[in-house]
């Protein structure tokens, strides 16, 4: 029993000593570090390129690290690690040490750097004198492409060949960039590309870096505009062929109104068309927005243009065919509908595909007032590049919608053609080549 | 060349099916005029009365009066401008007649609460520029106004436009279009659509003028073979051998008044006025 308090109070002193002990270490330990450390004054990243002062992703940018030698601490290495994802180089990587009173001597001492995976590795040839202050610039870094907040970490070893860390260093954010910017970029340090654009003209007009970062923007202007034409030319259908149907009509008065309608809005510019709606109904009080009232205008402005095609397919139509219609016994609304109608249509699809593509280019005029379609995405790109080159990539936007349409009329006109002689050797020469291209195929 | 081996086939074709055809078109036309309509009305299925028309300051007919019995052909004649088609085409109302009467087994057309449709589904047209419509096949032709205005059933009216293009020898052209078909060809399937109405009579406004000499006589053919199966027929026509062979009266019409009239015995062997003797003296 009391053998046994004693041997309990022996481990409780043993205890005690033991941690005075680990407390002792610690605080000799951290003594001599602040003598002995290598403390980061700032780390910080710019582009290269003048593009301002966001530091992207993906993009090449230097990494500045600066940090000041204890008093006693002779650095001889200097490692820093890059973050997992950042591609560097070791070019024009250099190390400038200042010291002396207030820092006031500068020198590039001789140095080998070199880079172990993510690991560039700054070997001075002599160690520096105690209290020296190290700045490291890396030219050649290139961020994750996705952007966010990447930390370096480092160590550096002394003259007594300890190695130890450089303390916290301060994260860097980067913003990322999309697939186009980073395809930009390749493209920009390609040399065929930086020739090109010593071209001024084809820098002008056609940079290859600039078209690939325009283009999803004004891919975004193109489905606006393919919003816009596929809700306003099948609505203006109905109205055109109301229209075309009150031109021929018995009716005087339905016969004036449709002409008075067709003649103001053909004979006035779409462009003022426009203002008008855009600017006058919010002055009356009326405010609809940009994309229905849109649409509205250009319904109201082809309804016109195709009253006109309607109206010369009907009558382009033999009077013998509704004659023959009646003498049958059909009615007028059955003439109409089944012998009129058919016929019109395969008469009228070619104009009316040249309307199409009339209208679609026509969307552009909608710039003016702020809908955000094809030519406003290219504008906002090219007031802020000073480049043309987004408005030809505007122009390929519409093209593609365009160039196919007007092939496809040549071929409609062939298959349409109601007074043909021979359906079978139409049929042969389908699609968007001509015969004789096919035939120079063939040879 | 192909074209005329196209033609010959399609003439031996006819020429071999003439006694099918004759029965084809002789129940067609029993089926056009119902056992009804007949015991009901007795006196002239077309009457025309005092017709006159103008166009503008025009006069193209002046106090037209004849008479079609049913089963009757007529066959007007006439120099061009004679107002013989602008008569023709008075009796269906495609030209509306400026004054004067006409009426249809009976019924009075030019008065104005006559339904000019429900008049038309007995009265059959065929025009001299065919007027096939041009974005549907042969057979689609003749089944159109079947099921638009009779309301027949989309198989009924195939088969009846099926038959009618047999009797036409048109059958195996029936999914062709108009442009695929010989001005002949055509003829005969705008015959076989007015046919396929059941109409009680059935007005030819010079049905072989726009053809070519050799497709004439296929058409010809088709009206004649309609002729015997007792349609009542007025046919404006310059074949004076079909006027002969077919017409049970000939009229003979000049600026706008009918000139004369009578048997083809009597207008072609023993005409009594001049204007007659001079136009007949012309044409042989």
């Amino acid at each position: 029993m009391h053998l046994r308090t004693l041997s309990q109070l022996g481990a409780k002193v043993a205890l005690v000593a033991a941690a005075f002990f680990v407390a002792f270490a610690v605080a000799f330990a951290a003594l001599p570090q602040s003598a002995q450390a290598l403390e980061t004054a700032k780390c910080t990243a710019r582009p290269n390129a003048d593009t301002g002062s966001d530091v992207l992703g993906g993009t090449q940018t230097r990494i500045t690290w600066e940090g000041q030698a204890g008093d006693n601490e002779q650095v001889k290495n200097i490692t820093l690690t890059l973050p997992e994802g950042t591609k560097f180089g070791l070019d024009n990587t250099k190390l400038t040490v200042l010291t002396g009173p207030d820092l006031m001597t500068r020198e590039n001492p001789e140095v080998e750097i070199s880079a172990d995976g993510q690991n560039l590795m700054v070997n001075l040839a002599e160690p520096a004198v105690k209290g020296a202050y190290f700045r490291v610039e890396i030219y050649d870094v290139y961020f994750p492409a996705e952007g966010g907040s990447y930390t370096l970490t480092g160590t550096y070893t002394n003259a007594k060949d300890e190695t130890l860390a450089i303390d916290t260093i301060p994260a860097i954010t980067t913003v990322g960039i999309n697939a186009a910017e980073q395809l930009s970029n390749w493209l920009g340090e390609q040399g065929w590309v930086q020739a090109w654009n010593d071209v001024k003209f084809l820098h002008l007009f056609l940079d290859p870096t600039l078209l690939v970062t325009s283009f999803p923007v004004v891919l975004q202007g193109f489905f606006m505009a393919l919003a816009i034409i596929v809700c306003a030319f099948p609505l203006a259908i109905p109205f055109g062929l109301i229209l075309a149907f009150m031109r021929l009509s018995e009716s005087r008065i339905l016969r004036a109104l449709a002409n008075l309608y067709v003649n103001i809005i053909r004979g006035t510019p779409l462009f003022l068309q426009i203002y008008i709606a855009f600017f006058g109904l919010p002055l009356a009080g009326i405010n609809i927005p940009n994309f229905p009232l849109g649409v509205a205008v250009l319904v109201m402005n082809s309804a016109a243009y195709q009253c006109e095609i309607f109206r010369s397919g009907i009558q382009a139509i033999p009077p013998g065919q509704s004659e023959a219609a009646r003498s049958l016994g059909m009615t007028k609304l059955q003439t109409t509908f089944s012998v009129i109608i058919p016929q019109m249509i395969r008469i009228v699809i070619p104009t009316m595909t040249n309307e199409f593509i009339l209208l679609y280019k026509d969307t552009s005029m909608l710039a003016a007032v702020g809908v955000m379609e094809i030519v406003m995405y290219a504008k906002s790109i090219v007031a802020s590049t000073g480049s043309i080159t987004p408005y030809i990539v505007a122009a390929i936007f519409y093209l593609i919608i365009t160039i196919p349409m007007a092939n496809l009329v040549g071929v409609m006109e062939r298959k349409l053609d109601m007074d043909k002689k021979n359906v079978e050797t139409t049929k042969k020469s389908d699609g968007f080549f001509s015969k004789k291209a096919k035939e120079a195929c063939n040879d | 060349m192909t074209k005329d081996n196209a033609t010959a086939t399609a003439v031996n074709a006819t020429e071999a099916q003439v006694a099918e055809v004759q029965t084809q078109v002789a129940a067609a036309t029993a089926q056009a005029t119902p056992a009804s309509d007949t015991q009901a009305y007795d006196g002239p299925m077309v009457s025309i009365q005092h017709l006159e028309k103008s166009f503008g300051s025009t006069k193209v007919l002046r106090d037209v009066n004849i008479d079609v019995h049913k089963g009757e052909v007529v066959v007007v004649l006439g120099p061009s401008g004679s107002g013989k088609s602008t008569m023709l085409r008075c009796i269906n109302l495609l030209e509306k007649p400026t004054s004067g009467h006409i009426y249809i087994e009976g019924k009075e057309i030019t008065d104005a609460k006559t339904n000019v449709n429900e008049l038309r589904e007995h009265v059959g047209m065929v025009f001299q520029q065919f007027n096939l419509f041009r974005h549907l096949t042969a057979k689609k032709n003749v089944m159109l106004a079947q099921m638009k205005v009779l309301k027949r059933s989309a198989e009924e009216a195939e088969k009846i436009a099926m038959q009618q293009l047999k009797a036409v020898g048109m059958e195996e052209r029936a999914d062709f279009y108009p442009s695929q078909l010989s001005g002949g060809q055509q003829q005969r399937v705008a015959i076989a659509r007015a046919l396929a109405m059941d109409p009680h009579v059935m007005l030819f406004d010079e049905a072989t003028s726009a053809l070519d000499p050799e497709l004439v006589r296929d058409v010809l053919d088709v009206m004649r073979n309609l002729a015997k199966a007792g349609m009542t027929m007025v046919v404006v026509t310059h074949e004076m051998g079909f006027a002969r062979d077919v017409a049970d009266r000939v009229i003979f019409m000049a600026d706008g008044v009918v000139e004369e009239e009578g048997t083809p015995e009597e207008v072609f062997d023993h005409p009594k006025s001049d204007r007659t003797k001079d136009f007949l003296g012309h044409i042989k």
